[in-house]
């Protein structure tokens, strides 16, 4: 890759990634993995980006329970390993190295409120890892706020953010991460990465109205028996709008549990991708597994990509997948018209029904205003 | 100016003609029947008067109310007051049927430049239907026909019908799949829109409901004309005969 790789080889790698970590990201780059995951995204515009935008010196966190302590990597006796496969994600060593910073949550309780992170709609954030004790539960509020502009502190390259969470949950440790992205932001990258221990569950709720470009990368591992995802998502990909989800889900233990959906919408000339692979890894028996990603494309000039996954190293498992995608239902929309609902309307109800399924967590009810206030103003 | 006026209809299904010099008048205060064997043309009827893609009319004109159907989207008709009760309701998820009652019923009043009714007033009025028609109101919190019984979903079919206050039903086999008990509680409904300000054009296979709904004429409909019209007592000749003595 030739851009930005001068400015690439200058990075300073931070002590948790070393300087052979930061070379692995910069060969991943070029590799055909990388490559492949990019098929739909501009990966060299979002690397130049990363090299060119500002970087949050300040914590991503809006609100700390008392359960839960705050340390920056570089105060600790040893960093934190925060297990992200960089030959996948080589852009999370990448922005590490343009922090120099990395920041640790340890909840050790179960707090009665919700952990809020801050999210800033632009500028390079340092990585944030919430790492969950044995048998504690915490809630994670994340909520990207406000326009690029807003963003005072940054003056260059202000049309980009990025944002790194890592999760850790011991045995039996329960978390719910709740996202929404509902106003207008820059151009974003993010990352979630997450580890469950033993009967360890994690819960995922993500609402997003994409108008600039948005690459999710999801990738959670159930690396102990009986660790359990869930994960309910729901996305309005605006006129001109991109979205990019990468979703892997690894189950690489006995009696593992994931259950998928996500409901997007294409509207005007959008675009919307959405690739989610299920590994069900060789010792993993009794795994179970069910990922489901349903589109909706508006308009004859909406772009919609979906593949589904599954790749299965052990015979005793249970695995579903499918993915749909159409355009509004001919027989729904003539019942409605049959009505006196005008087709404007007609469209907005089966739009927000088919997005209301993808609803879930504190942010849904907002989610569907927003949602709802994009028929209003289309 | 009657209600509802079809001079020498043809109509074509994907290019096939069904609808062949279809002729038909009704008046305001009258309920017709219409019966026909499988394939007749009935529901095809049903169809092109509520303005369903796909169904074209190739000839002949149909009005209501005194002005050609002719080139009016779905949605117009229906705040004419024109309304079809389908034979096979559509199942919506994620639409509540309370919300989409309300947007139906916000509709007809805009089409008639009055406010939409308050949400309150609205409800109240919609629960005391539903519970007249045998309805759990919680059924009005759930997506709009989504996993109702063929039962729940005709009788919603009626809640709308006596929500919506339309000028002509058109009732497509609202009697199929319906147990006696679920058939009278629809018929009641019927009944109870039935006025002297309203028509219904009543689509039945069988006499049964005609029991309950006793129409002012009947009419057989085969190979997409009507053949023969009478009053009530010609559902009972073909409920005992069938239809054969109509084409000897």
């Amino acid at each position: 890759m030739a851009v930005g790789i001068e400015v690439l080889q200058t990075l300073e790698a931070p002590p948790w990634l070393g300087a052979k970590g930061l070379t692995r990201c910069r060969q991943a780059l070029d590799g055909k993995l990388v490559r492949e995951t990019w098929k739909y995204s501009p990966l060299p515009k979002v690397t130049d980006a990363l090299i060119d935008t500002n970087v949050h010196q300040e914590p991503p966190v809006e609100t700390l329970p008392p359960e839960a302590v705050l340390h920056r990597f570089d105060e600790l006796d040893a960093p934190p390993k925060l297990a992200i496969d960089l030959g996948r994600y080589p852009l999370a060593g990448i922005a590490a190295a343009r922090t120099g910073a990395g920041w640790l949550i340890d909840v050790k309780g179960s707090p009665s409120h919700p952990l809020r992170l801050h999210s800033p709609a632009a500028g390079i954030s340092a990585p944030l890892m919430v790492q969950v004790a044995p048998g504690c539960r915490v809630e994670i509020e994340q909520e990207t706020l406000g326009s690029p502009e807003a963003d005072a502190p940054l003056t260059t390259n202000a049309g980009f953010g990025t944002h790194i969470l890592v999760l850790s949950l011991a045995a039996d440790s329960k978390a719910h991460w709740a996202a929404a992205e509902l106003a207008p932001t820059a151009d974003r990258w993010s990352l979630l990465q997450a580890h469950l221990h033993g009967n360890a569950a994690l819960t995922l709720n993500h609402q997003a109205t994409v108008a600039s470009f948005q690459r999710q990368d999801v990738n959670i591992v159930l690396g102990g028996r009986g660790a359990s995802l869930s994960s309910v998502g729901a996305a309005v990909v605006e006129d001109g709008g991109r979205l990019d989800q990468q979703l892997v889900v690894e189950h690489a233990s006995g009696g593992t549990v994931s259950r998928i959906k996500q409901h997007n919408l294409a509207a005007g000339r959008s675009r919307c991708t959405f690739n989610g692979r299920i590994h069900i890894h060789p010792g993993a028996t009794g795994a179970d597994a069910d990922l489901s990603n349903r589109n909706l494309a508006l308009d004859p000039s909406a772009e919609v990509n979906t593949k589904p996954e599954l790749e299965i190293y052990n015979d005793d498992v249970r695995c579903a997948h499918g993915a749909t995608v159409g355009q509004l239902d001919a027989e729904a929309l003539f019942y409605l018209l049959s009505r006196g609902l005008d087709p404007q309307q007609a469209q907005r109800l089966l739009s927000l029904g088919f997005l209301r399924d993808g609803l879930a967590g504190p942010f849904a009810e907002r989610a569907a205003e927003a949602f709802a206030a994009h028929f209003t103003s289309a | 100016m009657s209600l509802l006026e079809i001079d020498g209809l043809h109509a074509s299904v994907n290019g096939e003609p069904i609808l062949k010099d279809l002729s038909l008048r009704v008046e305001a205060g009258e309920i017709h029947a219409i019966m026909g064997p499988n394939g007749s043309g009935k529901s095809t009827l049903a169809n092109v008067l509520a303005g369903r893609p796909g169904y074209e009319v190739t000839a002949g004109q149909a009005s209501f109310d005194g002005i050609s159907l002719d080139g009016v989207e779905p949605e117009a008709r229906a705040q004419a007051g024109l309304f079809l009760a389908f034979q096979y309701p559509v199942e919506i998820p994620g639409v509540s049927n309370m919300e989409f009652l309300k947007a139906a019923w916000d509709s007809h009043r805009a089409a008639q430049g009055s406010q939409p009714e308050s949400a309150v007033g609205f409800m109240k009025r919609a629960r005391a239907l539903a519970e007249g028609l045998g309805l759990n109101p919680e059924f009005l919190k759930r997506g709009v026909n989504e996993g109702f019984s063929g039962g729940e979903k005709k009788r919603n079919e009626i809640l709308q019908l006596l929500l919506l206050e339309p000028k002509l039903a058109v009732l497509d086999e609202t009697d199929s799949g319906l147990d006696i008990d679920a058939l009278q509680t629809v018929a009641a409904g019927v009944n109870r829109f039935r006025s002297a300000d309203n028509g219904v054009l009543l689509i039945t296979h069988y006499q049964r409901l005609l029991n309950h709904i006793v129409p002012d004429r009947v009419h057989v409909l085969t190979e997409g004309r009507i053949v023969a019209s009478g009053d009530k007592r010609l559902a009972e000749k073909l409920e005992a005969e069938g239809y054969a003595w109509l084409s000897g």
